[in-house]
């Protein structure tokens, strides 16, 4: 049942980290390898700071072990030269939007 | 002094309205009314601020927590996107909040738990997704050296969590897999209690209210010495039942292979 999951969270990312300097690097690798890729930006004010995330869903689990060899732990450095350590888990919620989602006709 | 007046926060009009269904308008009565109102929305541009907003769950009346469960399962149906990512930023949400474990946050993480529970009566997610939460809520940091900030041993607020999330969708739990899940759980929840040694007198008679409702005839156990005999012995149970489960399997294969050649020898 575990070794079927597909989705992974990539989570800790810099907050100013855009979708497609992530996705680049992503691609770089694993382009057409996953179904659905979600990114939710991060934050930075004076008063809180989140990281940035992303969802991945990947096509084969093999995929989703070789990612997580290649992301978890990956440090991204920032202007700043803070430095960002990833960290990639299964989801933990493996639902993904079905593709057939209707359009909404209100 | 010369100090510039305060400067309240301008929403443009399209968020103003997104508040005012959600944080003003919704209750039982006027549902319908609000979902078919967020339908008509320009989704494409306001779904991220949405999505916020639906995390906001603190904000609005602790018993109408259901509802915004209730208009995420409504919206799955046109935007299943959007109820996926509902889930996956609650259990975000719940994720950080043991991070950080800032006492500022209690309340919205109590909201949290209520929210997520919701969900799950409204079948958005799994039970597989609220165990995974209950044990993760048991021993995040736990043997580590941040254990003494994330969970110090007078700090009751894990159990309020678990508490919350079972008062909410606990009773579900009652037949099946999901049964015996529960009352594993249960027993791993009693150990993590007694580690907390004497607990305050609200948060007791909340886990008395919590067992009598869920499993009034379980044992409530006295000792770490006990409790963890008991898991021993759930422990061995479960060993015997998985040998007892793959012996079947190898047996009904056993079985098969020779009837197979059998019958291929009987064509011989």
């Amino acid at each position: 049942m575990k070794n079927r999951r597909t989705k992974v969270v990539v989570r800790h990312l810099p907050p100013t980290l855009s979708q497609s300097t992530l996705l680049e690097q992503v691609d770089s690798r694993f382009a057409g390898r996953y179904n659905w890729f979600t990114f939710r930006p991060g934050k930075t004010s004076l008063r809180h700071q989140s990281y940035s995330r992303a969802y991945i869903d990947f096509r084969n689990t093999e995929d989703v072990i070789e990612f997580a060899e290649f992301f978890d732990g990956h440090v991204f450095v920032n202007e700043k030269g803070t430095q960002f350590k990833t960290i990639v888990e299964y989801a933990p919620s493996q639902r993904v939007p079905k593709h057939w989602s209707k359009k909404d006709a209100r | 002094p010369e100090r510039s007046a305060r400067v309240s926060k301008v929403r443009p009009p399209l968020h103003q309205y997104i508040r005012k269904l959600l944080f003003s308008d919704l209750d039982k009565s006027s549902i319908e009314h609000v979902l078919r109102q967020l339908r008509k929305l320009p989704w494409s541009e306001c779904e991220a601020y949405l999505l916020k907003c639906f995390m906001k769950v603190h904000r609005g009346k602790y018993g109408q927590i259901h509802l915004i469960a209730s208009l995420t399962a409504g919206l799955s149906r046109y935007h299943d996107d959007f109820a996926v990512a509902v889930v996956d930023e609650v259990l975000e949400e719940i994720r950080v909040g043991l991070e950080l474990n800032d006492f500022g946050m209690q309340q919205r993480r109590i909201a949290h738990m209520r929210f997520l529970g919701e969900l799950y009566n409204y079948e958005l997610v799994d039970s597989s997704v609220i165990f995974d939460t209950l044990y993760l809520i048991l021993v995040f940091g736990h043997e580590t050296s941040e254990q003494d900030v994330l969970d110090p041993p007078e700090d009751c607020f894990r159990i309020r969590m678990v508490v919350t999330l079972l008062e909410t969708c606990g009773h579900y739990f009652d037949r099946g897999s999901s049964k015996r899940k529960l009352d594993r759980f249960l027993i791993h929840f009693q150990r993590y209690i007694l580690n907390k040694g004497v607990l305050p007198l609200d948060i007791e008679f909340d886990l008395q209210d919590l067992f009598a409702e869920l499993r009034p005839n379980m044992m409530r156990y006295a000792s770490i010495e006990e409790v963890n005999a008991a898991l021993v012995d759930l422990e061995e149970h479960e060993r015997i039942v998985n040998v007892e489960k793959a012996n079947n399997e190898k047996h009904s294969d056993s079985e098969k292979i020779p009837s197979r050649t059998t019958s291929g020898m009987s064509v011989n």
